[in-house]
């Protein structure tokens, strides 16, 4: 492979990875432009009666946190209270531990930091790795040719179009 | 009979030991007769294990209620089915049969393996037979399934309602048998790691263990999501509860490992990365039953709390420091000859997909240990819940479902501009397509469009590789599109049967798309007569039904349902009271199509105001997670075919069979 050749491939994948990770971060729904509804603060609750689901997921139509908690919610969102404030109003109560998410301040930034930082790492050195090992390819084919001769180069060519037809 | 139960747990450990140690005495002595003692020991550890389930069945089902694990888990009213399930429905008897699926695969890896791999056979056997004292040590010292109450009481306290469902009888050893069938390709690592026979031996002798393990993981994950589903009563399917989370991260390092095998096997690469996966896969299967048993973290599925975790966590520390540290005594051996032939290459996609199911796996780890570091560093208890996991793994499958488009599109070793061209162009079209028809069809949400976009693409590109075969075949030998395509399929199983798994992966997202995106959810009380709208559904409630019988008694509504005033259907909604337990359930009343799912909750019945509570959800799209699940099976089981080659070298292999002199010669 040539050096450009070489060059201009690395700059394909690397716009594909970029693209991918554009892509992926565009996806995010905590990008999305959301609106306040009784379902949203629900979500964003967790219910206290030991079930794991948010207040509303909680199964139980009887549940003594979650059907209370869900009058509230639509009382005070009826009354234009802000999510923030709403939700809030839960923690002072009971404890970070409502929260179905964790925050985004303080250490609960790590939560959400981690996996995409770790990602980060894992594709850069996965890119790096993949740099790497072709430019080792790209030596190695550098050393074939240098000492083939015209009728090798003729099987090479043909071997290349016929696997390339075998493989796509 | 009991007795007989504690007696063969005893004998077992001890057989255990014996293995253990004549394997690895044999193997470094090489003298195989010790070999062949080690090898019957662990042959005769099953059989002790198999007395044993056989003595706690015989109690269950004999509702022998002075040993604490039958009182505690039946009782005379359960039905037979749920009283064989209740085996694994507590701490000690889902030990027990973990023990008994590790000492049947044990058992068959040992007979097959009978005249092959003759040099790393002891030391699988003594890998295996050390995860099985593992369990043993549980069972006999810590928390024997057999002990008895200082007095019979009259009647059990049964099985958890929750778990008396048909789904519940069939999840839990899906589960447990993909968990426990990664232990066999790790034993193999291990063995490759110590004998220092790194080659591709015992990726190609562990290839199917690897298969099975990810297919009874992907069954085990699907049925509990149906579980969940039809018993659960939220309308939804998965929670990110940190049970399923351990069920799912085994699931995503065993799905990398599938994937970069691959690598391995035709260009020699990726020798410690698999490595890494395969342990990885067996520690992620530890910590998910430390997980449930230790009490640490609360989920709806943990076993009661119990002090078992701190026993598990010391294997699972041991097992990464002896493993790791074998790798790393090992890695200049490992060092493959690494090339990459061009950055657009399927194996650079390949790689792209490893990173990011482990990047699946360690976001899910990280946001279920995150409530315990919490703990620790803040003293603060939070919660980590769905909605994290939506946000962080949500955006993640769905780059996985771009990747799983990319890769049969792209070649081995290298993609020129012009195969990129031509490639792509089938799925592009099938992509925008397929957005465009849900999106013309009323599918109108950004996220929903762009999944299932994607999906079209995956499916585009599928279709486009068998499209290509099938015709090639046609031009070449003249067969009929049929035979053709069958034949594309039975020559390369493998490539074919994981397309196919794909398909089913498609139709997943599809599912997940359609009911995370667009589901309607009501909730009303009626009263008899009365009426609700969900969706293109009316939903007349007509009254309630009870019955009765010694184990439960039911509450079911009758509720009609309409689509433009004509009467399709009739739902039967149910609350049950299981009278041992004094535990009131719901079932659920389903209506599946492929358009959607009505799903009919019975909250609360108020007799003296007949006013029943109905929480309705319609969930479009669902049950193409079902019918993807089941592609999926099915195409794990095309992959796991033998190929032509394995088929004709079966064929050809010469029966070997060693006589007790030849034996003794060794």
């Amino acid at each position: 492979m040539q050096k450009s050749e070489y060059r201009s491939a690395c700059a394909r994948i690397l716009l594909f990875i970029a693209g991918t990770f554009l892509f992926t971060i565009l996806s995010l729904p905590i990008f999305a432009n959301a609106t306040v509804n009784p379902t949203e603060v629900e979500e964003s609750l967790t219910c206290q009666c030991s079930c794991g689901l948010t207040v509303h997921s909680c199964n139980h139509l009887q549940c003594s946190f979650a059907v209370p908690a869900k009058q509230t919610i639509a009382e005070q969102v009826g009354q234009g209270t802000a999510k923030e404030v709403i939700v809030q109003s839960f923690v002072a109560k009971y404890g970070e531990k409502v929260l179905s998410a964790p925050t985004t301040v303080g250490f609960n930034l790590a939560a959400w930091i981690t996996p995409f930082l770790a990602l980060i790492v894992g594709g850069i050195v996965v890119s790096l790795i993949s740099l790497r090992w072709s430019r080792q390819r790209a030596q190695q084919g550098a050393k074939e040719k240098q000492v083939s001769d015209p009728q090798t180069n003729a099987y090479r060519d043909r071997l290349k179009k016929e696997l390339d037809t075998f493989e796509s | 009979m009991t007795h007989l139960g504690t007696l063969a747990l005893a004998l077992a450990f001890v057989l255990a030991v014996y293995a253990t140690c004549m394997s690895v005495w044999g193997a470094a002595s090489r003298r195989e007769m010790w070999i062949a003692s080690g090898t019957n020991a662990a042959y005769a550890v099953f059989g002790c294990v198999l007395i044993a389930v056989v003595a706690l069945l015989h109690a269950l089902l004999t509702h022998d209620f002075n040993v604490e694990y039958v009182s505690s888990y039946s009782s005379s009213t359960l039905p037979v089915q749920y009283t064989v399930a209740a085996l694994w429905g507590g701490q000690k008897g889902s030990l027990l049969f973990w023990t008994f699926i590790l000492t049947v695969f044990s058992t068959i890896v040992l007979a097959q393996n009978r005249h092959k791999n003759r040099e790393l056979m002891p030391y699988v056997t003594a890998t295996l037979m050390v995860i099985a004292l593992f369990f043993l040590g549980m069972l006999n010292f810590i928390t024997p399934p057999f002990e008895r109450l200082a007095f019979t009481p009259k009647e059990g306290s049964d099985l958890n309602p929750l778990l008396q469902n048909y789904w519940m009888t069939l999840h839990p050893p899906s589960l447990y048998l993909g968990y426990v069938s990664a232990s066999v390709p790790f034993a193999f690592a291990i063995a490759a790691l110590i004998t220092g026979k790194l080659g591709d031996v015992w990726i190609r002798t562990t290839r199917r263990w690897a298969l099975t393990s990810w297919f009874f993981l992907s069954i085990g994950n699907l049925l509990g999501g149906r579980w969940a589903y039809e018993v659960l009563g939220w309308g939804g399917y998965w929670a990110w509860d940190p049970v399923e989370n351990a069920a799912i991260m085994p699931w995503f390092t065993a799905s990398a490992f599938l994937h970069s095998v691959m690598i391995q096997e035709k260009k020699n690469m990726l020798k410690v990365w698999n490595m890494v996966l395969v342990i990885l896969t067996f520690a992620l299967t530890i910590f998910g039953t430390f997980l449930t048993r230790s009490g640490v973290i609360s989920s709806v599925h943990s076993f009661t709390q119990s002090g078992l975790g701190p026993y598990f966590m010391t294997f699972l520390i041991l097992t990464l420091i002896v493993s790791l540290g074998l790798l790393f005594y090992r890695l200049p051996e490992l060092k493959s000859e690494n090339e990459l032939d061009s950055l657009l290459s399927r194996e650079a996609a390949f790689l792209l997909n490893n990173w990011v199911l482990v990047g699946l796996a360690f976001a899910t780890f990280w946001g279920t240990v995150f409530p315990v570091l919490s703990e620790w560093v803040r003293g603060v208890k939070i919660t980590v819940g769905p909605p994290f996991f939506n946000k962080v793994n949500g955006p993640l499958g769905v780059l996985l479902l771009f990747l799983t488009g990319i890769g049969p599109v792209i070649a081995w070793r290298r993609a020129s501009a012009k195969s990129l061209r031509r490639n792509f162009t089938i799925p592009l079209i099938a992509g925008v397509l397929f957005g465009a028809l849900f999106f013309l069809f009323g599918y109108r949400n950004y996220y929903a469009v762009v999944i299932l976009s994607l999906c079209g693409f995956v499916a585009g590109a599928i279709f486009s590789e068998f499209f290509r075969g099938t015709r090639a075949r046609q031009a070449i030998l003249h067969e009929n599109s049929p035979q053709a395509l069958g034949r594309l399929v039975s020559k390369n199983p493998r490539r074919y049967g994981g397309y196919i798994v794909h398909v089913g992966v498609v139709l997943i997202f599809i599912g997940i798309a359609g009911s995370t995106f667009f589901k309607i959810e009501k909730q009303i009380s009626l009263k008899p007569g009365e009426t609700l709208e969900a969706g293109r559904y009316t939903l007349k409630y007509e009254g309630i039904k009870n019955s009765e019988d010694d184990h439960v008694s039911v509450q079911a509504a009758v509720v009609a349902v309409s689509v433009g005033g004509r009467q399709i259907d009739t739902l039967h909604p149910e609350k049950r009271l299981y009278k041992r337990q004094n535990q009131p359930t719901t079932e659920v009343a389903l209506r599946q199509t492929l358009r959607e799912d009505l799903y009919v909750v019975l909250g609360s019945y108020d007799a003296p105001s007949q006013l029943a509570t109905l929480q309705v959800f319609v969930n479009p799209l669902l049950s193409w997670i079902w019918i993807g699940g089941i592609i999926l099976v099915l195409g794990t089981c095309v992959t796991m075919m033998p190929s032509p080659a394995e088929r004709q070298a079966f064929a050809q292999a010469p029966v070997k069979v060693r006589t007790g002199s030849e034996v003794g010669a060794d």
